[in-house]
């Protein structure tokens, strides 16, 4: 615990007191929230891998149908966004709330728990049944239909106390801004995610609506889910550790419903010139491009925050994530932007820069602010500090290298494919400038991926031994640029 | 600042006009979506636009092995990208075609479960594929081995959708022809399982560019004047 019983203060001591009692009570769902997601993430990582290789070879590893690229990608992509991301946000949104609002999470801790196992059970089967040949081949919603339920289910188990919380504790004044992107984030995914499974396997066919609905759904699941989920860990981590309060709540605040504002009209776009009214996707072009708006914001208060604390970043494990996941946050919406305004989308509509804007989103900005929080949550609830100043910083650069790898790469091979397809010269050639010119760009894809895999696979070996209690029984935290001071206190364990 | 009820309505507001904008009105318009009836003199046709239905046993297989992470069913208008001019990618198979291959309307995926308009154009886009597409047994070629067709193909061979047999009696007449680098050992031979039929039928009934009600006569007239 991070309790200093030497202190003479007792307030502090009081306050300290109350906070382990906090982190007490979230402990089981949170951690077994980050295991599992944890797990997921090396898996759907490995499968990127794959599927990189499988769309440069396709005869590597024989002809098995189950591994085709048509089969792989949606199986990797939907581990990354359901098996790892949903359940690595709700136990960061579970963990920043509680602390947050003040409030101990009073019952139901055995019900979030089986909330959990069901989820992990539902993707598992999903996941299978599409490598099995069940897809749906509705992008982001691959998993056979029965699966949406349980997980809406799951999803409500866990929104429901931490909404409460919210709730609870609720003050007009003084109340930071992390709390209301994650409530945010909360009362947004059920919505979205019910009005595409309704629209896309209750009702009786929406032909191309559909498909304009589902683009819809994987926008919406960005930027009102992933992107509140990151912003809030940002915003409740830069002044923690920085010890800066935030520097404008004018700023927090506008940024919070400009984002609230055009999240919701964005994402047809990705359909543009096709079948879909034309106004659908000039309205989801016109917000891609003006969610520029909130993410300026944003990046500009989080800018003045941390702005001549930078030492703080080269030392704080937590921070160091946490910045560099911010960072990515404005390289997201310039990637939607570009993707989105006609001017450029035009030339990058149906082409890798799709995948460059989920991945810099999901894995980028999202999954970097995640694993800030984790180093900052996992000792404070297994009551022991992280073993490895060597496996943190491995696991840190291998994924900023790794992750701009892929989306600089995706980007640059967006553009490539672009002007290949609006080549006039092309106009009677068959597809292969097309496929040989793309060919390098995969393959640096998969090498990233693999990078990747390998900073998850540490990743996930030091989580389990601090989940199983075998960290450092030290009171001084893991830095990263400093001598452990085991001995400045005396380490109680 | 503000109390929590404001706050959630606040969030419900913002996030509910544009749920209802773009989706609900949207989707329960679309649900009163019916074929037109062409009109005899003004587009010269008979029936009914759309007029067929897609071949669905056949788009089954197309959605379970995820071909739209690959190809796209959709023919974007000139003025955003060279689709309606590539060629055979319309009705039109002539070298330079005259017009453009038309970009797809709403309509043209009318009875279908979920438009398959693609995520990816890794290969070449396939909303009219009807019409350039080889005969039925190329097809099969195609998709047992992607390879014999383009060596540079990326497409994976979907050998699982085939079955190798030996030969017994006489060669069936449905086995692929296949190219001496890519066939089977001596005796053996190839047949299309009913699901790879199912799908090249699929394929084969990509023709997405019907005319348009109240369209052909205008296109047809710009294009007259052109060939002068």
């Amino acid at each position: 615990m991070q309790t200093s019983p030497s202190t003479p203060d007792t307030d502090l001591q009081a306050d300290n007191l109350r906070r382990a009692a906090i982190d007490k009570s979230v402990r089981g769902p949170v951690l077994f929230l980050f295991t599992n997601g944890a797990f997921w993430l090396m898996l759907s990582t490995l499968l990127g891998v794959l599927a990189a290789i499988k769309l440069v070879e396709p005869e590597f590893l024989g002809d098995c149908q189950y591994i085709t690229y048509g089969r792989l990608q949606p199986a990797h992509i939907n581990a990354l966004v359901y098996g790892w991301g949903v359940q690595a946000a709700l136990g960061v949104m579970l963990w920043i709330m509680a602390r947050r609002s003040g409030q101990e999470l009073k019952s139901g801790k055995s019900l979030l728990i089986t909330a959990g196992v069901f989820w992990n059970i539902t993707i598992t089967v999903g996941i299978l049944a599409i490598l099995m040949g069940k897809s749906t081949s509705i992008e982001w919603l691959e998993m056979p239909k029965f699966v949406w339920p349980v997980l809406l289910i799951c999803f409500l188990c866990f929104a429901w106390p931490i909404a409460r919380m919210f709730g609870r504790a609720f003050r007009p004044e003084g109340f930071m801004v992390s709390t209301w992107y994650i409530l945010g984030a909360c009362f947004w995914f059920p919505w979205i995610f019910i009005t595409a499974n309704v629209a896309l396997h209750c009702l009786p066919g929406l032909g191309a609506l559909g498909a304009g609905i589902d683009a819809w759904y994987i926008h919406g699941v960005i930027l009102l889910f992933f992107v509140p989920v990151g912003i809030g860990a940002a915003y409740y981590f830069i002044p923690k550790i920085t010890g800066q309060p935030i520097a404008s709540a004018q700023l927090a605040s506008a940024g919070f419903w400009t984002l609230a504002i055009l999240g919701g009209w964005t994402g047809m776009q990705k359909y543009m010139g096709g079948p879909l009214p034309a106004w659908m996707s000039a309205i989801g072009a016109a917000t891609g491009v003006l969610l520029l708006i909130p993410v300026g914001l944003v990046g500009l208060n989080h800018h003045l925050t941390t702005l001549g604390k930078h030492s703080a970043v080269a030392a704080s494990p937590t921070l160091r994530f946490v910045f560099f996941g911010a960072l990515f946050y404005p390289v997201s919406g310039l990637i939607l932007a570009l993707n989105s305004a006609f001017w450029t989308g035009a030339g990058l509509q149906f082409t890798q820069s799709w995948y460059s804007f989920q991945v810099v989103s999901v894995y980028g900005f999202f999954s970097m602010c995640v694993f800030g929080a984790i180093y900052y949550i996992v000792p404070r609830l297994s009551g022991c500090e992280w073993l490895s100043v060597r496996l943190i910083r491995n696991h840190f650069w291998f994924s900023v290298y790794g992750v701009s790898t892929i989306v600089i790469m995706s980007l640059v091979a967006g553009w490539q494919q672009g002007a290949d397809l609006n080549n006039p010269e092309h106009w009677d050639q068959t597809f292969m400038n097309h496929v040989v010119n793309s060919r390098a760009y995969v393959v640096s894809r998969a090498v990233a991926w693999a990078l990747i895999s390998f900073s998850n696979f540490m990743f996930l070996i030091h989580l389990l031994l601090m989940v199983a209690g075998l960290g450092r029984r030290s009171s001084a935290p893991t830095l990263l640029h400093h001598e452990h001071d085991d001995h400045a206190l005396p380490a109680h364990a | 600042m503000m109390n929590f009820r404001t706050f959630i309505l606040g969030l419900a507001a913002s996030f509910g006009i544009p749920w209802l904008c773009l989706i609900v009105i949207p989707a329960m318009k679309y649900q009163q979506l019916t074929p037109v009836a062409y009109d005899k003199e003004k587009d010269g046709v008979e029936g009914f636009y759309p007029p067929a239905p897609i071949n669905g046993q056949g788009q089954l297989i197309y959605i379970r092995e995820g071909c739209n992470q690959c190809h796209t069913q959709m023919i974007r208008p000139v003025q955003l990208g060279l689709d309606g001019w590539y060629k055979g990618w319309g009705q039109d198979q002539e070298a330079r075609p005259t017009t453009p291959a038309r970009p797809n309307e709403l309509r043209d995926y009318l009875g279908e479960k979920y438009a398959l308009l693609g995520i990816q154009r890794v290969g070449p886009d396939l909303a009219n594929f009807g019409w350039r597409a080889p005969e039925a047994a190329k097809l099969h070629v195609h998709l047992f081995a992607p390879r014999s067709v383009h060596d540079w193909s990326t497409m994976p061979a979907y050998t699982k959708l085939y079955k190798v047999q030996k030969i017994q009696g006489p060669a069936s007449d449905r086995a692929l022809k296949l190219p001496k680098k890519f066939a089977v050992p001596a005796g053996y031979e190839v047949v299309p399982t009913p699901e790879a039929d199912r799908l090249v039928e699929y394929l084969l009934s990509l023709k997405k560019d019907y005319p348009v009600p109240g369209q052909a006569a205008a296109v047809a007239a710009a294009a007259a004047p052109a060939k002068k």
